[in-house]
């Protein structure tokens, strides 16, 4: 390995064309290697950049724990790594792409319930009618816990789910969801629906730093040069390392 | 420097006092039984483990629940018995996994509940005494007394149970009295076109069935139309202003104990509150306190609550200068059937955080 800086890009989808795109139009064209399948990328305006190509939840996990030094991920996926993201992630600048929101959605025929308050209501009760806790289905184990926590429910438990977590409830599964939604539309054709107050959070992509890698002072020289070449926020962001 | 041995030594002989058995539960406990009990929140600070089997276990993350699951389990339910226990508990902390100390004492079964609880404050000041703390804060707070504050106050008896499951959680209690006074202000609604409940149950059920849900799995039919029209009696059955005026009130009430004691006992002479019972139980361990160590400020915080609904009577926290939490206890009946007493069982009990001990003498 070269003593380089490592910057992770999402491994597939629209996330990995868009993270493309965005970078090639600011001067910054990454070529995959080989082919399509391989996870590691070069940019040629910058040798000494490894790219990596990652999952979106690892490279929310690595930024955090310093395993690489830049990525493109979800906000959602941060927050969900870290309940204090501000410590070990630094924000470069929103992409304007992948925006969904973090949602609570219930079964559409729960006419009684609308807010969150009548889910804390149901769960108060649920035990004691059907001998299990309600379940919640997500892969946002943490959000969900803060949220609810924040709100006051308390006897609930939490399914995970890593993939179609809209069918949770239609399996039996789970009760309900968190989970993240662009349009709402899948959510809707599994006949669910957003709470009224039930948006956790709001997220999109967005290029971040690790606070927590190893920032020597060649290291942060580096940092400031792809900066430079991006040109995307004023020079000095090491200072805030 | 401390002798952190010696200190510890001292804390093991008051652990294993004259009538007090000393148990060591297993470090290994599954987890499901925390989950039943107090639910996402403190899973959360669990450290687990998955069997190969898909039971998930967690490390003791503390001692109460495993010594009187192990007291119902031998049928001992009823009869009095001490535990005393010292030993490593582990929690998930903000920074990564942390292994504390925790030493206690949980009294089961005891024919006077009030003087359990003495023996339990007694406890926990020699604890603190043997770390040479002597003038530590003390915080009161009443369960019972909460409980009975409800039960006179005026309003619908479906508000009850909603308000005291947000009793120790001030937001969620403020934003639902909020609530409840934003209702009060709205002009009633005109009622809604009665919808007949069977057929509101037979629309819900048709709906579950169309958008590929099983009416027979989680919440049926029957359980949404009644709660929806629960939901509107709740809408209609309005909690009164000078209610809700008077639990604002009531929780805030915050002060030296005796003084905070008189002016709930005079807002409930106002309101002609039977609250004697619990006033009289609080006067007493306020006077117990004060006896144990008299230069140590005893407080009455009328909003104190552990989250967990199976605290009963009267719960405190002892605090060091630092304002750190050193021991945390109080009455805990309804835990027993929790746990599957079939009969009522008094408990009374308190743990306290020996490294939090150590830092505290040491500064």
């Amino acid at each position: 390995m070269s003593n380089g800086l490592t910057l992770a890009i999402p491994s597939k989808g629209r996330l990995e064309e868009q993270s493309r795109e965005i970078f090639a139009a600011a001067g910054l064209v990454i070529e995959r290697a080989s082919n399509s399948r391989s996870y590691f990328g070069t940019a040629a305006r910058l040798p000494d950049l490894s790219i990596r190509f990652m999952p979106a939840g690892d490279i929310a996990r690595e930024l955090i724990r310093g395993g690489i030094d830049l990525g493109v991920t979800g906000q959602d996926l941060i927050e969900e790594s870290s309940e204090d993201s501000e410590v070990s992630v630094l924000t470069v600048r929103s992409l304007g792409f992948g925006q969904a929101d973090v949602v609570i959605a219930v079964p559409d025929p729960w006419i009684d319930v609308t807010q969150i308050v009548d889910l804390a209501d149901v769960a108060a009760d649920f035990r004691s009618r059907h001998g299990r806790w309600l379940r919640v289905a997500t892969k946002y184990i943490d959000l969900t816990r803060r949220h609810f926590a924040q709100h006051g429910i308390i006897e609930y438990r939490v399914v995970e789910s890593n993939g179609a977590t809209e069918a949770a409830p239609a399996t039996g599964s789970a009760d309900f969801i968190v989970d993240i939604t662009s349009s709402g539309s899948t959510l809707t054709a599994n006949g669910l629906r957003v709470l009224e107050d039930g948006v956790i959070m709001k997220s999109e992509a967005k290029l971040f730093v690790s606070r927590t890698a190893e920032w020597t002072p060649m290291r942060k020289a580096q940092l400031e040069a792809l900066m430079s070449v991006l040109n995307w926020v004023p020079p000095g962001i090491t200072t805030r390392l | 420097m401390i002798n952190t041995f010696e200190r510890r030594t001292a804390l093991a002989h008051l652990v294993e006092a004259e009538g007090v058995a000393r148990v060591n539960p297993p470090m290994l406990l599954e987890a499901g039984q925390y989950f039943e009990l107090a639910g996402e929140e403190f899973g959360r600070s669990l450290l687990m483990s998955l069997a190969n089997d898909g039971i998930e276990y967690c490390l003791r993350p503390e001692f109460t629940v495993p010594i009187v699951a192990q007291y119902v389990a031998q049928g001992l339910a009823g009869s009095p018995v001490a535990y005393g226990y010292m030993g490593p508990v582990f929690r998930q902390g903000t920074e990564g996994p942390v292994e504390y100390v925790q030493a206690g004492v949980e009294l089961l079964g005891q024919l006077d509940p009030e003087q359990a609880l003495d023996e339990v404050l007694t406890f926990a000041r020699r604890a603190l005494g043997a770390y040479r703390i002597t003038t530590p804060k003390v915080r009161l707070g009443g369960v019972e007394l909460f409980e009975a504050v409800l039960a006179h106050a005026e309003m619908p008896d479906v508000w009850r149970p909603r308000i005291r499951a947000r009793f120790g959680h001030p937001e969620a209690m403020t934003r639902l009295l909020d609530r409840l006074a934003e209702s009060y202000a709205d002009k009633p609604e005109a009622a809604a076109e009665p919808i007949d409940k069977a057929e509101l149950t037979e629309y819900v059920a048709d709906r579950m069935i169309a958008a590929g849900f099983n009416p027979a799995e989680g919440r049926h039919p029957e359980e949404v139309a009644e709660r929806y029209y629960e939901k509107q009696a709740l809408a209609a059955a309005h909690v009164p202003l000078p209610t809700i005026d008077l639990l604002r009130l009531y929780l805030s009430i915050e002060g030296r104990a005796s003084t905070a004691l008189d002016e709930i006992e005079a807002l409930a002479s106002v309101y002609k509150f039977d609250l004697s019972a619990p006033l009289v139980a609080l006067r007493h361990h306020n006077a117990t306190l004060k006896a144990l160590a008299p230069q140590s400020t005893v407080t009455f915080d009328a909003s104190f609550s552990p989250r967990l609904e199976y605290y009963t009577g009267i719960v405190f926290e002892m605090l060091g200068q630092s304002g750190a939490v050193l021991a945390t206890g109080g009455q805990y009946d309804r835990l027993l059937q929790r746990l599957g007493a079939t009969v009522p069982v008094t408990a009374a009990g308190c743990a306290v955080w020996v490294e939090r001990l150590e830092q505290e003498m040491q500064s």
